[in-house]
Order: structure tokens, then sequence, then C-alpha cells
């Protein structure tokens, strides 16, 4: 899933045939195990300390909970894939929650307004790629210049009452409403196809580049565990009242983007920046264009985030965007195995780590466990997650993958 | 319509623009180790020189108020009792250092009394040694300053503000029933102050088992989407058996009844603080908050004025103003506390309204910008 520029060809050595499954896995094409893994752990512990954790009525609350920081986290990822740090979606992302409040408060058209706060995130992201890109200020400066200063334009929005509220049932269908259970069975049988077609595609292409085929069993195990994944998460889901809306706008956001990444050359020439950008400039890549349009996308995505969490909420507030959810979506992106460095890392990670962050955050809460515990806790997860995944990224360095 | 959009942004735009200037203001501030924190001199009342007392306000980033209410109140009843006051005004923007400079800073230009409302109450004890060296004397506004010698304090009763939040729980919950108690952020001492009187009432109910307490929970940074995220796992921990919220403001009311709609639980009390509009609005359009409580923040500066205006001119401020004391730890401090106002469907139109704290207009839409 994870594209590495400069690696398509399999090594086929002795030494990598004879090493452990594990070794296998996390060489090749599930790079993501160990956040998988985590995860696992993390609700069987919690489903061990309370036994409505695993039930489909709080894996529902859960996928509403988690929409946001996924949704930021993604878009995080695309910024830490260029070596580069955003620290201003949380502020972005209020921003896009305010704008669509106010407007659709003030009678716009909901349609208008959900793309008015989506396009508020693009204009406050393209303004800072501009900045970091154009006028070389460092992204860590511009961005948190600007999460102070989109926190003031917040107040300004959403002005002195401090909450302004959603009352109009288009916008708060966004995270309040569930998709028709059949409509979800349809969507996850075109997903399926479009899976298999994918991968028999790659295979021909493989084939007629003359580059050896992917093994056929890790091809299949991926199909299998991600058709088991989806059909598992659809059948709990509509046993509750479905897949949430606001979970589909996640799933979709993610597919495209992590399209974008693997199979356009734009998502290479993120891949080629954030490795090394002297070389990418060098083999002709438009850079600057590049960081501009990961800054733009960045932002973009996390008014998306916004109108979610707006829309959950029923309401805009100018204690959303704080620190909180900045910290939430920066560990979502890290946890999943995206390196701060650059040119490391997957869209999907991004999905892994906001299912971490979000069950540890869920779990708590419905421990009714003190605050204090609740920090400690997340604080030692993002942690370990991260030492394991340092060290099983090693290990693949070992490996000569 | 269009037009009217237009002059709206138009003005944001500026208001953007002084927001901005703000923020560059108080950052040079905080790096300026002279602290030239007093930007906000130029609210000075009047250009004579005369008696300087400094209004220090914490933060920004969770209310509004201080800027938007205190602030212009304060002036305003200052400038009534002496037309040649001068205030000194500076926010601290959330930081304990700023504060502490913007302090030294407001003696070091002359001011002859303090009020302030520290960022932390509990480490605010520098300020007012500061100025005892300086003889100045400190009024602590809305917040009191913990463990020092404190020489007058200002606020709401927030005891009370619980305390009325848990009588209206006590009265409308049905025996036996199951309450969630929303509490606000644990960093926040208003918040356990308001959480203090709550539990005074409630809790020999809990003890009897006339009510039973389901779930309690601190709110990081009042954070609405977190709320909102602890109701919907009390609801889920309680398998929806929730009987009354007890929420310490209206902006966990609204999270909490957004997660009591998604489970189609209505008609049970749920209460709240502030008397913002979207609250008024659930209490009165919906239906689904029962209550709120109502500070009247005017009533607040109005007495920090009074009180700092008899203390500057040696009067002994009368029994009639400073009714209490409240005990910080070092001292009892004398104490004027303001009575929080229960606001329900029936009394909307006495008290709020009444007083030009909002509008009906504003009420019915919250969301408009008016």
């Amino acid at each position: 899933m994870t594209v590495n520029i400069g690696q398509a060809k399999q090594t086929q050595t002795p030494a990598a045939r004879s090493t452990s499954v594990f070794d296998r896995l996390i060489g090749g094409e599930f790079q993501q195990l160990p956040v998988f893994l985590s995860l696992v752990l993390i609700w069987i512990v919690f489903e061990i300390l309370n036994n409505s954790f695993l039930t489909s009525r709080n894996l529902s609350n859960l996928v509403l909970q988690m929409a946001e920081y996924g949704l930021l986290g993604v878009g995080e990822t695309l910024i830490l894939l260029l070596g580069e740090i955003d620290l201003s979606i949380a502020a972005v992302s209020a921003i896009g929650g305010a704008i669509l409040a106010v407007l659709a408060g003030n009678g716009v058209n909901p349609y208008v307004a959900i793309i008015a706060g989506a396009l508020s995130g693009t204009v406050l992201g393209l303004f800072q790629g501009f900045w970091v890109t154009v006028l070389r200020v460092p992204s860590f400066i511009v961005t948190l210049a600007g999460s102070l200063a989109f926190l003031g334009l917040l107040f300004v929005l959403i002005g002195q009452e401090g909450t302004v509220p959603i009352m109009n049932n288009t916008i708060n269908a966004i995270a309040g409403n569930y998709l028709p259970d059949w409509l979800s069975w349809v969507l996850v049988a075109v997903a399926l196809l479009l899976m298999v077609w994918t991968a028999v595609r790659d295979r021909a292409k493989r084939h007629q580049l003359g580059l050896p085929p992917k093994s056929a069993a890790s091809t299949w195990t991926k199909l299998i565990l991600s058709a088991a994944v989806m059909i598992g998460a659809t059948v709990l889901l509509n046993a509750y009242q479905g897949v949430p809306i606001a979970g589909l706008v996640l799933i979709v956001f993610v597919v495209l983007l992590a399209w974008i990444c693997q199979s356009t050359g734009f998502g290479r020439h993120i891949y080629a920046v954030g490795g090394n950008a002297e070389a990418a400039r060098r083999a002709g890549i438009n850079v600057k264009g590049v960081r501009i349009m990961v800054f733009t996308l960045a932002g973009t995505m996390a008014a998306i985030g916004g109108i979610v969490g707006a829309s959950r909420l029923g309401a805009a507030s100018t204690a959303s965007g704080g620190s909180d959810l900045l910290m939430d979506s920066i560990a979502a992106a890290v946890i999943g195995g995206t390196s701060l460095f650059g040119g490391y890392g997957s869209v999907w990670n991004a999905l892994l780590g906001a299912l971490v962050i979000g069950s540890i955050e869920n779990g708590m809460a419905l421990l009714n466990a003190p605050t204090s515990t609740k920090y400690l806790v997340e604080g030692a997860i993002l942690l370990l997650a991260v030492t394991f995944d340092t060290f099983t990224r090693m290990r693949r360095k070992q490996l000569g993958r | 319509m269009a037009k009217k959009t237009w002059k709206k942004s138009a003005t944001w735009m500026a208001a953007a623009a002084v927001v901005t200037g703000i923020v560059a203001g108080c950052g040079t501030s905080s790096t300026n180790s002279q602290g030239s924190t007093s930007t906000g001199a130029a609210s000075a009342v009047n250009a004579h020189p005369s008696v300087k007392i400094a209004f220090l306000m914490p933060e920004t980033n969770t209310s509004p108020r201080w800027e938007y209410d205190d602030r212009p109140d304060f002036i305003a009843a200052m400038k009534k009792l002496d037309p040649n006051a001068q205030v000194i005004y500076a926010n601290a923007q959330g930081s304990e250092a700023t504060q502490l400079q913007q302090v030294e800073s407001a003696i070091t230009e002359g001011a002859k009394l303090l009020v302030v409302a520290p960022v932390n109450g509990f480490a605010a004890t520098t300020i007012v040694t500061e100025a005892a060296k300086a003889h100045v004397p400190v009024i602590s506004y809305d917040r009191l300053i913990q463990n020092a010698k404190v020489d007058y304090y200002v606020s709401f009763n927030n005891v009370e503000v619980g305390k009325l939040q848990g009588e209206y729980i006590a009265q409308h919950t049905k025996k036996g029933g199951t309450v969630v108690m929303l509490d606000g952020a644990e960093t926040d001492p208003n918040a356990k102050q308001f959480a203090q009187g709550a539990h005074e009432v409630l809790d020999p109910l809990f003890k009897s088992g006339k009510l039973k307490l389901g779930y309690e929970q601190y709110t990081p940074n009042w954070d609405s989407q977190q709320a909102l995220t602890e109701m919907q796992q009390a609801l889920t921990r309680l398998h929806n058996h929730v009987n009354a919220v007890l929420a310490a403001n209206d902006n966990l009311a609204g999270a909490a009844i957004q997660a009591l709609e998604q489970q189609h639980i209505k008609g049970i009390p749920v209460t709240g603080q502030d008397a913002t509009d979207a609250g008024l609005h659930r209490i009165y359009y919906d239906g689904t908050q029962s209550m709120t409580v109502y500070k009247p923040i005017y009533e607040e500066a109005d007495a920090a004025a009074q009180l700092a205006y008899d203390v500057i001119t040696g009067k002994k401020p009368p029994a009639s103003l400073v009714n209490g004391t409240v005990n910080n730890g070092a001292t009892n401090v004398p104490s004027v506390l303001l009575q929080p106002i229960v606001v329900t469907k029936s009394n909307i139109a006495s008290t709020v309204i009444k007083d030009g704290f909002t509008t009906w207009a504003r009420i019915k839409n919250p969301a408009e910008q008016q």
C-alpha cells in the first residue's frame, strides 16, 4: 500500500524466503501490521473492562467520534509525507465549521454553506502553502502563526456568544443520519469488485512491463482481509442503525487520497519531494507546485473535517479547534507509521491511527475514567505504538526491503 | 440579502484586522522584558492624570466575555463614579507569566489598585505579593486568588450556581432516577465550585438512594465535542437509563442534548448556565433544556468598580455591597457575592429580556448574526 519510489522490484533473495511470517508481512504488503495489532489489543482490553465496548452501538459511536480527526489526520499525513508540518489544521477545521454554521444560520442554502465551508479551508491552505513555498518561511512557523490568527478569525465569525447552533436538517444529517442497509451493501460490493479489478489489472501491467508478479498469496490475503473487514464492519453497523454518513465521508476521502498518492504522477511526486526535494527538483518535478498543492489539500481536508465535526455537535463553537483536536490528528497520522521526516507513509495509516486514538477516547469515556488516566494512557500508547513501528521499520531495513 | 451579507463580511474583515492587531500586540508584550503591556491604556477614560486602576483579565480563548462584557462594563461604571479615573486594561491571553508581567508594568505605571481575574487562581500568589510590596490593594475578580492576602473578592456565588442546578435536578427527577453530571474543565476553579455546590445538594440524595449518580466527568477545556463523546459513552455505559443531566453550562447542555436526541430520549431535566441564546432557544422553543443559570455580568463589573472607588477614596465599602467572606487558604477574604438567577421558560421575559441581556429575535434564531 505504501509507495516507495525505486522499490518496485521485489527482492527474491534466499534470506528473504526463509524469514518468519511476521517479517514477510511487515516487509511486504502489510506494513500497517504493528498498528493493526495495537488496535486489536486495545479493543480486547476495553472489551474485558466493559462489555459494552464491542457492541454495534458503541462501534457506531466510535465511527462518528473519530470521523473528524480521521479527516484531519489524512490531510496531515500528506503534509508529513513532504517532511513538513501543519499546526493549523485544528483551527482551519474550526473555521470551516463556523463558516458553515454562520451561513446556514443566515438562511443560505445548506449545500452552498457546505461548499463554502470546505473552500474556506482550501483558501487558508493555499495561503499557507504559498507562504511556506514561495516566501520560504518554515511551515512550523507559518502554520503556528496561522493557528493563532485563524482562532482570532473564529472569534470574529462566531461572535460573543461563543457558539452558533446549526438548525438545518440537511447539515445535521451528515453526522446524524445513516445509510440504508441495502445501499451500504451495494457500496461494499462495488468496492470489492473495484479491488479485484485493480489487482487483476496490476498483475497484467506488471507482466506487460516485464516485472515479476506479486505473490498470489499476498494479493489474496490482502483482498480477503479487506473483504472481511468491510463486510464485518457493515454487518455490525447495520445491526445498529446503519453505516453513519460521516463514516462514509471519511472512507471516501481516505480511498480518494490513497488513490491519488499511489496511482497518480502528483502522488508519486509528493513522495519524491518528501524523500529528497533536491533530487526531485533535478528530476524535473515542480517541487513548489507540489508543496502548494499539498498544503491546499490539507487545508481542504481540515475544513471538511470541521464540517463533519460541526454537524455532529449541531453547533460551531469557539472551544473547537483547540489543542486536543490538533494533537489527536497529528497523533493519528504518526501512530499509523507515517514518518515525520517525509517520504514515507500512507493515507491508510492515518485511518488506522485515527481508529486507535478514537478507540482510546471512546473506551476511556465508556469506563468513566478520570482525565488524568485518560491523558496518561493516551501518551503511553502514542509512544509505544510509534516505538513498535520504529522497530519494525528497522527490521524491514535489515531485511533489505 | 446579498448586499447585506457583503456588508457583514466587510465588518468581519475589519474585525479580523483588529483581532490580528490584538494578537500581535500580545505577542510583543510577552517577549518584551520591559512588559509594555499597557496597550490597553488607550482605553484611559480621561487625559487628565488622575487615579489609575488596572483591570487585568485572564484570557480570550474559552470565553469572549472578558473582552466584550467585563471590559466595557467596568470602564463605563468607573467613568460614572469618577470621570477622571484612568483604567489600564490588559489581557494575559491565558499565560500566567504574561499576567505577572502585566501586573508589574501596571504598578510601574502608577496603578493605585489592581482588579485581577487570575489566569490560574492557584498560581497567582505572586501577583498579590508584588502588589503588597508597592502597597497596591488587589481585588480578585470573578476567580479567587488562592493562598494570598487578597483585599477583596467580587464574583457570582459559584457554589450557589451549582446548588441551583442541583436543586433543579433534585426537584424534577423521578425517584430512583439516574443522574449524569458533566462538570466542565477541571483546571477552572469555578468549575470545581459549581460541582461542589451541586454535590452539596445531591450527595445526600445519592446516599439515601433517592437518586443515583450514574456517570460524572470533567470536560477538558469545556470542549463541547468532548462533552458529546462523554455523553454518548455515558448513555452506552448506562444502557440509556438516564433520567437527568446536570450540565455545568449551556454548551455542555447542548452537547448532552445532541447525544440524548440520537437515542430519542426526551423530556428529562437538563440544566445549564450562562443564559446563552442557544440555551434559551432550547428552553423556550425546543423544550430540550430545562433551565439555565443567568449571571448578569454588568452587576459584577459594577460591583468591582464601586468597590475599587470606595477603596481608593478611603471609604469603607457598605455591608450591603460586601456581603460575605470566602476562605482562600490564607485568609477570609471580604467578598461581594452576587446572586445568580435561575431562568426557565416562564421567566425569560422578566430576566434576560428585561435586562437587555438578549432579545427575543436572537433567542428565536441564535444562529443569525444580528
